[in-house]
């Protein structure tokens, strides 16, 4: 049978499992170790699975995924970030829509600090997305905003998202992450942009706080700002060994980890039910990556022994006759198609064995691919039927937010990414700029 | 038959949990070993056996922890079609798609058991026949392979926490196998 027959069948007898609704590790796992049998069985293919967990065990970075897991849920269970927000309202409440943009700022800084965009969605939609209604914001948009804004998270270092798609690419995380910034940051503002301009046109939408909400003597407005301390100090204890060259980026997210943790304790709210619930969900958590991870790394190593991308490369090049920046615009866009009705592990599996490769192979950057790769990722995050954003934000916000209102309010915010998407496309330097500058020379 | 079954799941979750119970306290283990990484980096000489002491850390975290992860339903499922299915069709389709899961697993098992035989030193085709050999000491331990880093760790003890966490997940897998037939009956569970 011809290679690329193998792949297809492979690929679409994994989708067939996928929809069964079976535990997505298995599903993939399955068809890996049974390909590996048929196709090299004699030939120490029963050993495929086996030797995917010795290759995950030395993967050094790996580590850093439940320090950075265990760090975000700390953050969201003990709700140490409410001053973070109380400072951002009384700062910002004096302009049309300041709360909303506010509220980007704020998760802006919880993304710093955490490399999911669970905590950023907890801390919204649980503090921030009530006293927003409260002022009479518009519930559609600030819907949005909270879930524009948390899907940061995965953007800006550090990552869970990139360190995962290292492992893929065989990229060095650093880069990656240092990457994420500019593009990061980027969205942001644009995020503050739509919103100001919205605001400007229809000020109903974000009202001006009242005078006597925002009245607060001057000292106690100044001793808010101590607040943004936090996020500061957890990013700089984290980041400054390792940019330094004192730790490397696994001991930093130790440290890390360390650091929110006892942050939570001195401001007392390390209770029973906190830990509990960090310690076991950081488990569960960790416990889908991995597994993901492994069945994932024995299908891509059957799909490596296949030559399967050569034969894809070869298809698109020679007997299409597509230009490499026509074949990265369709994988874009299927992969934009794929995030909507796929969930973000499965684009994951997708994307390692056969996407990252087949960049590499037309001879894109990795670390640039690795940013389009997140910023798809985060619009699969947002958009329905499955969004594992909306499926947290149905969860945790207030119960006048219908469904509908949920989906509705991504709309717009999901057009302002696919337009970063696309700056980040045309302009490569956004994302490989930074990296160039700390690595370069 | 029933009696059996929910004899089976009874024990197998209790086991479990108590199993995921103590490899979820793995974190702080794994934070230990890096913070003191750091440290000893930093004011004294470079610690040798760090690195590879926090991969098996983790190995046990999540290959331990899997089956705890597996009850309290951690592990993503696509449910583009399966979140609009009645309970008694989830348990239909679960009850064929589990086995493929185990098949997997069982194949993980072979895998971890032939490479623990091999770090024992035996290179032939009868891995299973072997270990039992050294278990009731009628086989012959080998040369003991060892990780070629500087510290040179003895490779055995984490490939045998590996068999018996795929054990455990399999183990955990018939259980929630039992726990759908169980459902389909009409039971609650």
């Amino acid at each position: 049978m011809p290679y690329e027959l193998i792949a297809t069948l492979m690929f679409s007898t994994m989708m067939l499992m996928l929809l069964t609704g079976q535990r997505v590790f298995g599903a993939i796992g399955f068809i890996a170790v049974v390909a590996a049998l048929l196709l090299w069985g004699d030939r120490g293919g029963f050993d495929i699975g086996f030797a995917a967990a010795m290759k995950l065990m030395k993967w050094y970075p790996l580590l850093t995924l439940p320090m950075f897991i265990f760090m975000g849920y700390v953050l969201s269970e003990s709700k140490i970030a409410d001053d973070l927000y109380k400072m951002f309202h009384v700062w910002m409440g004096g302009l049309r829509g300041g709360l909303a943009i506010g509220t980007i700022g704020l998760m802006v800084m919880i993304s710093a600090m955490n490399g999911l965009s669970v905590a950023g969605m907890a801390i919204g939609a649980t503090i921030a997305l009530p006293e927003l209604l409260k002022r009479g914001y518009d519930k559609r948009m600030v819907t949005g905003v909270i879930q524009a804004g948390s899907s940061l998270g995965i953007l800006v270092p550090p990552s869970v998202v990139l360190v995962l798609y290292a492992m893929i690419a065989r990229q060095p995380v650093g880069q990656l992450w240092l990457a994420g910034v500019v593009p990061g940051l980027m969205m942001a503002t644009m995020f503050i942009a739509y919103i100001a301009i919205r605001c400007r046109i229809n000020p109903s939408l974000g009202p001006v706080l009242s005078a006597e909400d925002r009245d607060m003597p001057r000292d106690e407005k100044l001793r808010l700002l101590r607040a943004g301390l936090l996020p500061i100090i957890i990013f700089a204890v984290m980041m400054v060994p390792f940019v330094n060259g004192w730790t490397s980026l696994v001991e930093s997210s130790a440290i890390g980890a360390l650091a929110a943790f006892v942050a939570a304790v001195i401001k007392g709210r390390m209770t029973r039910e906190v830990f509990e619930n960090s310690v076991r969900n950081t488990l569960g958590i960790t416990c889908m990556f991995m597994w993901i991870i492994l069945a994932a790394l024995a299908f891509g190593a059957v799909f490596d022994g296949l030559g399967a991308v050569k034969a894809i490369e070869n298809l698109f090049t020679e007997q299409l006759n597509l230009s490499p920046w026509m074949i990265l615009i369709l994988m874009q866009l299927s992969f934009i198609l794929m995030g909507t009705f796929l969930d973000d592990t499965a684009m994951l599996v997708i994307v390692a064995p056969l996407y990252v490769p087949l960049v590499g192979a037309l001879g894109f950057d990795l670390i640039w691919y690795g940013i389009l790769y997140t910023i798809t990722t985060q619009i699969a995050y947002m958009t329905p039927p499955f969004g594992y954003n909306l499926f947290l934000m149905r969860a945790m916000a207030p119960p006048e937010i219908s469904l509908r209102d949920i989906y509705g309010s991504i709309t717009p915010f999901v057009l302002v990414m696919v337009l970063a998407l696309t700056l980040v496309m045309i302009f490569p330097g956004l994302a490989t700029w930074l990296p160039e500058v700390v690595y370069g020379n | 038959m029933r009696g059996v079954m929910r004899g089976y799941i009874t024990a197998v979750d209790a086991v479990n949990y108590r199993m995921g119970r103590i490899a979820m306290y793995g974190i702080f283990v794994l934070m230990g070993v890096l913070l003191w990484s750091s440290v000893s980096k930093t004011f004294f000489l470079p610690s040798l056996w760090t690195l590879e002491m926090a991969q098996f850390v983790m190995v046990g975290y999540y290959i331990l922890g899997g089956p705890y992860s597996l009850q309290l339903g951690s592990n993503v499922r696509m449910d583009l079609l399966y979140g609009g299915w009645s309970p008694r069709r989830k348990a239909w389709v679960d009850l064929f798609t589990v086995l493929l899961l185990i098949f997997y697993l069982l194949v993980l098992l072979y895998g971890a058991i032939s490479s623990t035989a091999y770090s024992l030193g035996y290179w032939k085709t009868e891995p299973i026949s072997y270990l039992f050999g050294v278990i009731t000491g009628s086989e012959e331990v080998g040369r003991l392979e060892r990780s070629s880093s500087v510290w040179r760790p003895y490779m055995w003890p984490i490939k045998l926490v590996m068999i018996i966490g795929f054990t455990l997940m399999i183990l955990q897998c018939l259980s929630e196998f039992c726990k759908d037939v169980l459902r389909l009956k009409g039971e609650e569970i």
